[in-house]
């Protein structure tokens, strides 16, 4: 009877879907290459390489990113500018690196600015543009989509502007560490995104943080109305999706040690909303889970590696993360997942049924 | 027997998950007639309707209109045969206007386009009928409930139905528009037209109703004439317990030297209430009658920090506070049940559990969460001690009925061990049995010093617990009534005429 | 009953200082404003002209296209990241398919055409039916068309082809008498195929929005769904059909855009979906649906393309202010929606209380 149930809840469970499509996507991956999962040791870089940990280091910005995103869906909103935030982030960080006078015009191991500046800067501007998100939304009482619009539209005009439009380069050997150096045999961009999962992780499951999301996500005016502060719940969780938009910025830009206002987070919204909502937390807002946003993140990386194997054009791959997602989607869906549901059951009753008759 | 009725209902079964929702239900309607339906929440009543509107599809069983057998598929399936409805909650578009509310989907056209000017003359004409004059061209948000309510009547009205459903169309108009309303439904009686009216005011299933079918837990118990049971009777029927049993409550009992609790001076917020005071003793509950727009929302809303006061001055326990949101409210131990449970209530995905530990939460901080031991504590405190019926705290809140729901509300503010608690329309929508539990839970808190204020447009349980009651009217407060003064006819003539005509002992 | 205040035919001025209509007249104002800030400023370097109104119309009748269509999905109170993709698809298609391929021209439109709208119906179904988000479900059919584009060619492809050179050569210019004769007016104005196509789908939306069923139920749903299905509209068929005719739009904006660039590029258009919704929301179409007009559409085209042309005209200004100038745009108009939508509610709180107190009298 136990088992029966916790069954019928698994095939209810919406990350149960993110895991299984996971495993289906890497068993096709191992089919292709045999040798998927090797992981070797590279002493010239001091680092494990295999494609697994090639595809966890690469999905590390969306994953950075979709864990606030996460909380912005549970919150029932979406946060459309972390993509133009990454862009800041990294032109701030090259400007304090770089900062343009005549002495500094060509790219070398230094830093015109101490390295924290660099830094810290770009990650408080992104706090503060999150901020501004929250406000809009918080104290105006804007739809999220359309105040995070605002953003997405002038925040790459504001990276520009920074830079003067300028593409920096630097070969500056602290920055590099962030998305190039390693940790424990590990790339450092999977160590930053392991600490920031736990840090969120931590936030908002060991204190009531995560229930109060839940909570106003789910029906503002009663949140409110029993005490909880849902502005502050907002302007929180708008200015945390801008740090980590902030982070992912450093990550990328770390990447190509250089700043791209016009490509830097293109179209990060949209994989980091996928894998919200491939991991199983809905668009409508409530419940959320940070586990499936990670799997979700991982798939989408997953599948982008796989379609590489075939020898694909880089662009053309999103076809075939479409595709996959499409079945992804289409298995949580209502209709179709209760459909499942309800066949499962049928059958245990027949099992059931069938049992009974032999007794 | 079976060329006079209209709609026959044989043997109706409808089975949800877990749960038999009808079983073998009969019901028949004449023409020209206005059958009631009543039963408690949960009773079946909503999905009988809806088994007939096309949005439930039966499990078994036949459904004969005029002799002929139906099989309604969708509410637009159900339109097209002749079945009409207006929900409790008005379904209409709020940004279109009257007119368009009226006549979408079924537009006059003219010349392959739509004729707006013929359907904003009809909407007049129809408006008119039901003695409303209103610009029709005006987007419904425009409007208040009571109105948009009407809208939704004329539009059931104007599409020629054989059958009009009316689920709960009375909770949000006030006398006069219950009037006009019941004159409609007898014209449309006289047109031959078959009217189901569900209500839970028995005032008037008594003053409009030819006959009446009664539900209890999806059984049928059985359909009366109206001259044939008496209100006592129908109620047993309804609850299948005695009704003095239930209600057998007594006021609490409050000391003469008792300390005042709260105490509001000429407090104000603009476009809400003016001007009003009042004042509650430790332990005492004040009832608050008038009708629905009078302004008791509003005052309870000001008292808790959901309005800003513009004027006055709010004293807890002779101490001056001010309260900005309502947290602040929370922290100095006031609480508030809000009026729209599903709205303004219920958090409908979160368990119950995490339902009833939100206001401490919310006190506490996030910073300081409640351990999961302490959560399943709480719960499990007040699912016994209120009798929530569910198999465990884990279940979604917006699974429960009605009155679970709003003992898991009850609960989450019992939870704060308040000193002030303002409960606004507790007992709406919710069976007669709970709502007994409701009243006798507010006494029990009263007895243990907590002074609650009780909003109800139910004369007899705002006497019935009362220790004194403040009658509203036009958002000011008219009367303030003490123990042998309360009876209903004096309220009613406090409402209906103001404080002057009820002789003076107003304050 | 007051007789005074019964009902008579309403003034055109009442009718038209109905609250619905005021984003339209703030779209509509601050188009004027920036008009003619532009001629105040610009004048002498030619702002005013007839020319540089057409050049709005020639630069962007690919964009209006579209956000005719998205403002039909807007007001359903859904929205369609698709569109961009799908055009450059079809840019692509007719790229490769004349260029490549040598078919004929029509042929690669007709089956554009299949596509998008094919596209547009699909997700229109799995939108309404199997209740997956737009947002996620439009995201997908970005993702797809894209990707589509990409494996097509990731190269630019510059059409060769004589019917498209026709096409997009095919000019009306403006004339005026000058000594009995007609000649051009300088500086030269024109009307191209794109103008007209944009001004004809404009025209049919309308009709659509305004005079059909089909359109009053796309206003009921973007009002409030439930009660859409509860009043007996056609929800699931209409808002299929929302889905399929903007994906009709994005194929025709993918042709104004093919003729105006005579090429197929797979990253053409990228980020163009917002530019499309930006518009219709300049243009007043609520984004929580229920509430938009054409016209205002129009007018935030117009206002989404002043803006670079004002750039241009400034001269020194890099083209990046006009990202931030859209977005303060955006900003803007947000605020006054939220403003006049607080203000008629008080409004309406007010009147209602009146009203009934009324008629208890």
């Amino acid at each position: 009877m136990k088992k029966k149930f916790d069954l019928s809840r698994l095939t209810r469970s919406k990350v149960t879907w993110a895991v299984v499509a996971e495993v289906l996507v890497l068993l096709v991956c191992l089919f292709v290459r045999p040798d998927f999962f090797n992981i070797s040791y590279q002493p010239a870089t001091g680092m494990l390489f295999g494609n697994i940990i090639d595809i966890i280091n690469r999905s590390s910005e969306i994953t950075i990113i979709a864990m606030g995103m996460t909380l912005v869906i549970a919150l029932g909103g979406t946060d459309l500018s972390v993509g133009a935030l990454v862009a800041v982030s990294g032109a701030i960080a090259l400007k304090f690196m770089r900062w343009d006078v005549i002495i500094y015009n060509t790219p070398g191991d230094y830093s015109v600015y101490p390295f924290f500046l660099a830094i810290v800067v770009p990650l408080v501007v992104c706090a503060v543009m999150g901020l501004f998100n929250g406000f809009l939304i918080a104290k105006g009482g804007m739809q999220p989509i359309i105040a995070t619009l605002i953003l997405m539209v002038c925040g790459r005009g504001i990276a520009q502007i920074t830079t003067n439009g300028k593409q920096f380069t630097t070969q500056y050997s602290p920055f590099r560490v962030i998305g190039q150096g390693s940790f424990l045999f590990l790339p450092m961009p999977i160590i930053i995104t392991a600490v920031v999962i736990l840090a969120v992780y931590l936030f908002v499951r060991k204190t009531a943080f995560g229930t109060f999301v839940e909570s106003v996500g789910i029906n503002r005016k009663a949140s409110h109305l029993s005490g909880i502060n849902a502005q502050m719940v907002i302007f929180i969780v708008f200015a945390l999706t801008g740090l980590l938009s902030g982070i992912s910025g450093l990550i990328y830009s770390s990447r190509i040690m250089s700043n791209d206002s016009n490509n830097a987070g293109l179209n990060f919204e949209m994989d980091a909303i996928l894998a919200v909502v491939i991991g199983g937390t809905s668009m409508t807002g409530g419940k959320f889970s940070l586990l499936g946003t990670v799997i979700g993140s991982i798939i989408i990386r997953t599948i982008v590696t796989l379609v590489y194997f075939f020898g694909i054009a880089s662009e053309a791959t999103m076809a075939f993360k479409a595709l996959i997602i499409a079945v992804v989607i289409v298995l949580q869906s209502e209709p179709v997942s209760n459909y499942i549901a309800k066949r499962t059951r049928a059958r245990a009753a027949k099992v059931a049924l069938a049992k009974g008759g032999v007794k | 027997m079976s060329e006079q009725n209209l709609l026959e209902m044989h043997q109706i079964e409808i089975q949800f998950p877990g749960v038999k929702a009808l079983d073998k239900v009969d019901f028949f309607m004449r023409a020209g007639e206005i059958h009631s339906l009543l039963g408690e929440n949960g009773a079946g009543k909503s999905t009988l309707i809806k088994c007939l509107t096309g949005v439930h599809h039966k499990d078994a069983g036949t459904i004969l209109l005029d002799g002929k057998e139906i099989q309604p598929q969708s509410p637009q399936h159900a339109i097209e045969i002749g079945i009409s409805t207006v929900y409790q909650e008005v379904n209409l578009c709020p940004n279109l206007t009257v007119a368009e509310n009226i006549f979408v989907g079924r537009q006059p056209m003219r010349f392959g386009q739509i004729d707006w000017r013929t359907i904003n003359r009809r909407a007049r004409e129809l408006m008119a009928r039901f003695r409303l004059d209103i610009d029709v061209t005006r987007p419904l948000s425009y409007y208040s409930t009571a109105i948009q309510q009407m809208v939704a009547i004329a539009r059931a009205v104007d599409v020629q139905a054989k059958i009009l459903i009316l689920d709960e169309p009375t909770s949000s108009l006030d006398e006069n528009e219950v009037q006009l309303l019941f004159d409609v439904m007898r014209d449309l009686k006289a047109e031959g037209m078959g009217i189901i009216f569900i209500t839970h005011f028995l005032d008037q299933v008594f003053a409009i109703s030819d006959r009446l079918t009664i539900l209890r837990n999806g059984h049928l118990i059985g359909t009366y004439n109206i001259e044939d049971i008496s209100k006592v009777e129908l109620v047993t029927q309804m609850v299948g317990k005695d009704m003095d049993a239930i209600f057998n409550l007594k006021r609490a009992n409050v000391k003469p030297d008792a300390p005042y609790m709260l105490k509001a001076d000429h407090i104000g917020a603009p476009a809400k209430i003016d001007d009003i005071s009042l004042d509650v003793k430790k332990g005492e509950l004040v009832g608050f009658a008038g009708l629905l727009g009078s302004g008791r929302t509003e005052t309870a809303e000001m008292l808790f920090g959901v309005t800003h006061l513009s004027d006055g001055t709010l004293e807890l326990e002779a101490k001056s506070v001010k309260f900005k949101k309502p947290y602040d409210a929370l922290v100095h131990g006031m609480a508030f049940c809000p009026e729209d449970r599903k709205r303004d209530g219920i958090i409908s995905d979160l368990s119950i559990r995490e339902n009833i530990a939100l206001a401490v939460q919310a006190r506490r901080g996030f910073l300081h969460p409640l351990s999961m031991k302490e959560q399943n504590d709480l719960a499990d405190k007040y699912i016994k001690e209120l009798g929530i019926a569910t198999p465990d705290a884990e279940k979604k809140i917006g699974e429960l009925s009605g009155g679970n729901q709003q003992k898991v509300i009850l609960a989450r503010w019992m939870a704060t061990d308040p000193k002030v608690l303002i409960l606004d329309e507790p007992t709406r929508g919710i069976d007669i049995g709970a709502k007994a539990e409701i009243q006798r839970l507010m006494l029990e808190m009263c007895e243990d010093g907590v002074s609650v204020i009780f909003i109800s447009s139910e004369l007899d349980e705002i006497i019935r617990c009362s220790n004194r009651i403040i009658v509203m009217r036009d958002r000011q407060k008219v009367a303030e009534l003490y123990g042998e003064m309360c009876t209903q006819e004096k309220i009613l003539a406090i409402i209906a005429e103001g404080a002057a005509a009820a002789g003076g002992e107003a304050q | 009953m007051d007789k005074k205040t019964n009902p008579t035919r309403q003034s055109l001025w009442s009718k038209m200082m109905n609250p619905k209509y005021i984003m339209v007249y703030a779209t509509v104002g601050i188009f004027l404003l920036m008009y003619l800030f532009g001629t105040i400023a610009f004048g002498s370097k030619g702002f005013n002209t007839l020319r540089t109104m057409t050049t709005l119309f020639v630069d962007n009748a690919y964009l209006g296209i579209s956000a005719v269509g998205m403002t039909f999905v807007l007001i359903t109170g859904g929205i369609d990241l698709s569109v961009a993709a799908v055009a450059s698809l079809t840019g692509m298609f007719i790229a490769y398919g004349t260029t490549e391929m040598g078919l004929s021209p029509w042929v690669c439109i007709a089956f554009s055409l299949f596509v998008g709208v094919g596209l547009g119906l699909l997700m229109g179904w799995v939108i309404h039916y199997l209740n997956v988000p737009p947002f996620i479900t439009t995201l997908t059919g970005m993702f797809l068309a894209r990707g589509v584009c990409s494996l097509i060619s990731a190269k630019s492809i510059t059409i060769q082809n004589s019917a498209i050179d026709e096409l997009a050569g095919w000019k009306i210019y403006f004339m005026h008498l000058q000594d009995g004769k007609w000649v051009k007016i300088k500086p030269i104005a024109y009307i191209n195929f794109s103008i007209i196509l944009f001004i004809v789908v404009l025209l049919v939306g309308m009709y659509l929005l305004q005079r059909t069923r089909f359109g009053r139920n796309v206003y009921a749903i973007g009002g409030n769904e439930q009660s859409a299905k509860l009043m007996g509209l056609p929800v699931g068929r209409t808002k299929v059909l929302v889905y399929g005719l903007n994906g009709l739009c994005s194929v025709l904006s993918g042709i104004a855009y093919t003729l105006y660039v005579k090429s197929g590029w797979n990253l053409s258009l990228q980020g163009g979906e917002l530019d499309v919704i930006t518009c219709a929301v300049i243009g007043g179409t609520l984004l929580t649906g229920g509430v938009g007009y054409m016209v205002g559409t129009f007018f935030g085209v117009m206002l989404k393309s002043i803006i670079p042309a004002l750039i241009t005209f400034q001269g020194d200004l890099l083209s990046w202010w006009g990202k931030i100038a859209t977005g303060l745009l955006l900003l803007l108009f947000i605020c006054i929606q939220k403003i006049v939508v607080n203000s008629s509610n008080k409004q309406s709180d007010k009147r209602s209380q009146k009203k009934l107190s009324g008629q208890k009298e």
